[in-house]
């Protein structure tokens, strides 16, 4: 479903991305792990070409095109087969919960307003938060606001969600319902691309894990493979730092 | 003693310029707003031969009085356009131009170079990461900046756009310089019969009072409307 082929991204000096190959197939949900500068964030930013690559290449379907030179024309229709979960959530401050999950179908796909209105209402009822739909994103919690942030991606029925650190900003007590919501999606056969640091999601939903370190793929595998037998040394290493802070569970 | 009677009289003379002066300030913001939001734009996107270019302009404009900057105008851009008209063999009096004209002029270029930057201060203040989140959603630039950007940009924007509002208005009282029927010109003519200048100054002072003060209050008004989604904050 997704391909992508030999990623380079560099900012000035620093190259973040040294050549990242990848592939998802429909229903799968790829959790990226890796420390923090090890370009995670970066690749998911390029695939959905908020940051420009500078090189690579990447296949979305029968859609094939260059990271680097896609035409705006390309992009937008790209974009409109990803949904993204932004870290620190992005919702738009002058809209409502409802209007957030609804924009990008009456604006960006030219839905009527009633149609949109109705999916808009069953995301945001999925992600539990049918008492909500008029709140503007100031008056929700930091939970709230990436729940209706993962519903507005939901709304678009995406052939992929990208989510990016989803709970890094929440609170402690908070990061359970979000993990719940994205759990739930999953099962339902979403396929997902997941940058995230909490190991229960990973150990618990993913179907193929990734460990990056310094721009490259170290490893990957199923979760069994990475977190109760890692063959590559890095691997090791981060797992036995993170690993002793791993205590939430879902 | 002050001449109260002339003082009302001055007052109403006063007023009457009320409607040029008003003009002067809408034709200059109608012209300055869209062209300052562009040049904004152009400053944080596009390539550093721009952001030279009008950061020249920028500092050209708020490096000098604008009382220089009418000077010039006025009297520059009659001789221009003379030798231009000479050229073409059209048959025109330059001089006799309304100097309403020049005042758009120059009172345009003064404000497009001042909201250009209340607009660039406000796009930085919101731009990224929402733009980022309409694209995420398939919105094209020109649909994120309709639906997301500016309407809150306008909200960062609304204080500083008073302020540059009501400074538009006083400065066009230096449209006196050219002969610009305006409040001030008005009221000191009026005076110059029996040399009533105190009253026609305190005149003069209240109508502006009273004037900035509606727009004022007009514009905080306004931004109570477009704060619609800020809870809890000021």
């Amino acid at each position: 479903m997704l391909r992508i082929k030999n990623v380079h991204k560099s900012f000035g000096k620093n190259e973040v991305l040294k050549g990242i190959d990848l592939s998802i197939d429909k229903g799968d949900v790829v959790v990226i792990l890796g420390a923090s500068g090890s370009g995670k964030t970066t690749l998911l930013r390029c695939i959905n070409f908020l940051e420009k690559a500078d090189q690579g290449k990447a296949s979305f379907g029968e859609v094939d095109l260059d990271l680097h030179q896609a035409g705006k024309k390309e992009i937008q229709s790209v974009r409109k087969k990803l949904g993204f979960v932004f870290q620190n959530y992005n919702l738009f401050h002058n809209k409502t919960a409802l209007e957030n999950v609804t924009l990008g179908l009456t604006v960006g796909r030219k839905m009527p307003r009633e149609m949109a209105e109705e999916i808009g209402r069953k995301a945001l009822n999925k992600v539990g938060l049918s008492d909500r739909y008029d709140y503007y994103p100031q008056q929700l919690s930091g939970g709230q606001q990436q729940r209706v942030g993962i519903a507005r991606a939901v709304a678009l029925n995406p052939d992929i969600i990208l989510f990016d650190e989803p709970t890094s900003a929440l609170d402690p007590e908070l990061i359970g319902e979000v993990l719940g919501v994205m759990k739930k999606i999953a099962r339902e056969g979403t396929t997902m691309l997941v940058v995230t640091h909490e190991m229960s999601f990973a150990q618990d939903v993913a179907n193929r894990v990734i460990f990056m370190d310094q721009g490259v793929i170290v490893e990957e595998g199923s979760p069994r493979e990475i977190f109760s037998n890692p063959k590559e040394e890095r691997t090791k290493q981060f797992l036995r730092r993170i690993l002793p802070e791993y205590t939430y569970t879902i | 003693m002050l001449d109260y009677e002339f003082l009302l009289d001055d007052f109403f003379i006063a007023l009457s310029g009320v409607p040029i002066t008003l003009l002067v300030t809408l034709i200059s913001l109608g012209v300055s707003i869209p062209v300052g939001f562009i040049f904004a734009i152009f400053r944080l996107d596009k390539s550093r031969f721009w952001n030279k270019i009008i950061g020249v302009y920028v500092s050209f404009v708020r490096g000098t009085p604008m009382i220089v900057q009418i000077f010039i105008v006025y009297s520059s851009i009659p001789v221009l356009l003379k030798s231009f008209f000479v050229l073409l063999q059209w048959d025109t009096d330059i001089y006799k131009l309304n100097p309403i004209w020049y005042a758009f002029i120059v009172f345009s270029l003064n404000s497009i170079a001042i909201l250009s930057e209340i607009f660039r201060s406000a796009l930085i203040a919101v731009h990224r990461e929402q733009l980022e989140a309409a694209y995420s959603v398939g919105l094209s630039t020109f649909q994120a900046y309709r639906e997301i950007i500016i309407p809150q940009l306008l909200v960062v924007a609304m204080p500083n756009l008073c302020n540059a509002t009501t400074n538009l208005i006083k400065a066009t009282s230096l449209g006196y310089a050219m002969s610009l029927q305006e409040i001030t010109l008005r009221a000191k003519v009026a005076a110059n019969a029996n040399y009533n200048y105190v009253e026609a100054y305190i005149a003069i002072f209240l109508v502006y009072l009273l004037l900035c003060s509606l727009v004022e209050y007009g514009f905080k008004h306004y931004e109570k409307k477009l704060r619609f989604y800020k809870f809890g904050t000021a």
